[in-house]
């Protein structure tokens, strides 16, 4: 059996008395497009942030390929937070892309692709560059290379922070909420490069709200609710079939605006 | 007025107003450095340090210039401390102007939006390069109006140096003024003085703002 390209287990974690999460188990296989959904507040985005350990978890364990992220388990098994350094180097494998894009505003659209690339691989300013024109290129912003983010549209930067996130050649994508911030008319641009990355195989985890995305290009749907996965399974199933009422009500609201 | 006693006096003048010039520069490249150093140190998750430093920055706000240089300068030497007049003056104006470059540089590295940290922490970049590529640059812009106002400020503060004896500007207006009974013409030299640096720095400062801000422009 092959290891999954992310392992969940028992997920926990608390900001103060409040629990966020409550004991989540998930897997992402390889090549696997698995899509987050869930109402406001329910803890999607927090353990889309535990998978590359933005945010620290308090229980269970998220592995990436078998490797427990995050944490390092001593002799007597209590666990201490792992060595920076081996942190960073599994951070490389892990795209993320972020609600609010976070491209680095002092650089142009392919310094922003270019950077990680010459600080974190190493690689000569050239090179890095040539890469990074070629990443652009594939989110269709080949003519946008020289323009700071300002002058960039919504869903420009977010196809120029896809791009930066995709140049490392990580190993897998987490996207969290990457269309809440874009006016509706830009939506659909940065879903087509999402959509083409799956295509090509990429491993993907996705918090989002665009249903109609979630039902066609997912795998698999998970939904979440109060920190707990309450029902998982194919699109068909989770949009159609789900037993649970919570699931249910909350895509009522979907099928009454016609979304998928 | 009286062109030719202020004839007489220009060479002093004008060599005074560059010993103005210089311990400003030179006071400010040291204030500049250790405002710098205390801003980082701050952000070390210490408490202990954090109190320290907090001590520094309020007992250099909080008291007189004038004050802390009379200490440098005329205490120094009982803790074995000497310096020359000129010395004490750039080291005096590093240390107090120090205490409001690290609340400038504090509140810049506070406007980096912590988003932009983490995309760099996602991508696996190290605490170094993240400091020096992306919070840095972004808190440079942030802190760059300030900057230059505090620089204006403590041009007009080196005054004080004439003091201690400093053979700045004031100092050689003072001079002239008791020599020849002229304080009237002695004070309009030195406000034609000041009033040039002031002007030459704060154009300089908007052409610094303008270059560091043009990838904002269209905020």
């Amino acid at each position: 059996m092959t290891v999954p390209m992310i392992s969940m287990r028992a997920v926990g974690k608390s900001f103060g008395a409040h629990q966020v999460l409550r004991g989540v188990d998930l897997d992402v296989l390889g090549s696997e497009v698995v899509c987050l959904i869930g109402p406001s507040g329910s803890g999607k985005s927090t353990l889309l942030r535990c998978v590359n350990f933005l945010e620290s978890y308090d229980e269970g364990e998220v592995r990436i390929e078998g490797e427990l992220i995050g944490y390092d388990i001593d002799k007597e098994g209590a666990r201490r937070l792992m060595a920076q350094k081996r942190l960073r180097e599994m951070r490389r494998e892990i795209g993320m892309v972020f609600q609010h894009f976070n491209l680095w505003p002092h650089m142009t659209a392919l310094e922003n692709v270019s950077e990680p690339l010459v600080r974190v691989r190493g690689l000569k300013k050239a090179e890095a560059s040539e890469r990074a024109a070629a990443m652009l290129k594939r989110v269709g912003l080949a003519e946008k290379a020289h323009t700071h983010p300002q002058r960039l549209s919504g869903g420009q930067q977010q196809r120029v922070a896809i791009a930066r996130a995709l140049a490392m050649q990580p190993r897998v994508m987490l996207f969290d909420e990457p269309t809440s911030a874009l006016d509706p008319e830009l939506v659909g641009e940065v879903l087509e490069v999402m959509r083409a990355l799956a295509a090509d195989g990429m491993t993907m985890l996705i918090v989002t709200h665009e249903m109609g995305f979630a039902a066609h290009v997912a795998n698999r749907i998970a939904f979440i609710d109060e920190g707990r996965i309450i029902d998982e399974g194919p699109p068909r199933h989770v949009f159609h079939q789900s037993k649970e009422p919570r699931v249910r009500q909350f895509l009522q609201t979907y099928h009454d605006r016609n979304a998928f | 007025m009286n062109w030719d006693i202020l004839i007489r006096y220009a060479p002093a003048l004008v060599g005074g107003f560059g010993v103005t010039i210089f311990c400003w520069l030179m006071g400010s490249a040291v204030g500049l450095a250790i405002g710098f150093a205390v801003a980082l140190a701050a952000a070390v998750p210490s408490r202990a340090l954090k109190a320290v430093l907090r001590v520094y920055v309020e007992v250099l706000r909080g008291t007189p210039f004038l004050m802390q240089l009379f200490i440098l300068y005329s205490g120094g030497p009982a803790i074995g401390l000497r310096l020359s007049a000129t010395t004490a003056g750039i080291v005096g104006l590093g240390l107090y102007s120090s205490a409001y470059y690290s609340e400038i540089f504090r509140a810049g590295f506070a406007a980096v939006p912590r988003g932009q940290i983490e995309a760099a922490m996602s991508v696996g970049m190290a605490p170094i390069d993240i400091l020096a590529r992306v919070r840095l640059p972004i808190a440079l812009v942030a802190a760059a109006p300030p900057i230059i106002n505090t620089l204006i400020v403590m041009s007009k503060e080196t005054v004080v140096l004439s003091i201690i004896t400093v053979p700045e500007l004031m100092y050689q207006m003072q001079t002239m003024a008791a020599e020849t009974f002229t304080a009237f013409d002695a004070i309009f030299a030195m406000a034609v003085f000041y009033w040039c640096l002031v002007e030459v720095v704060s154009r300089l400062g908007r052409r610094v703002e303008e270059r560091a801000t043009a990838f904002l422009a269209s905020r």
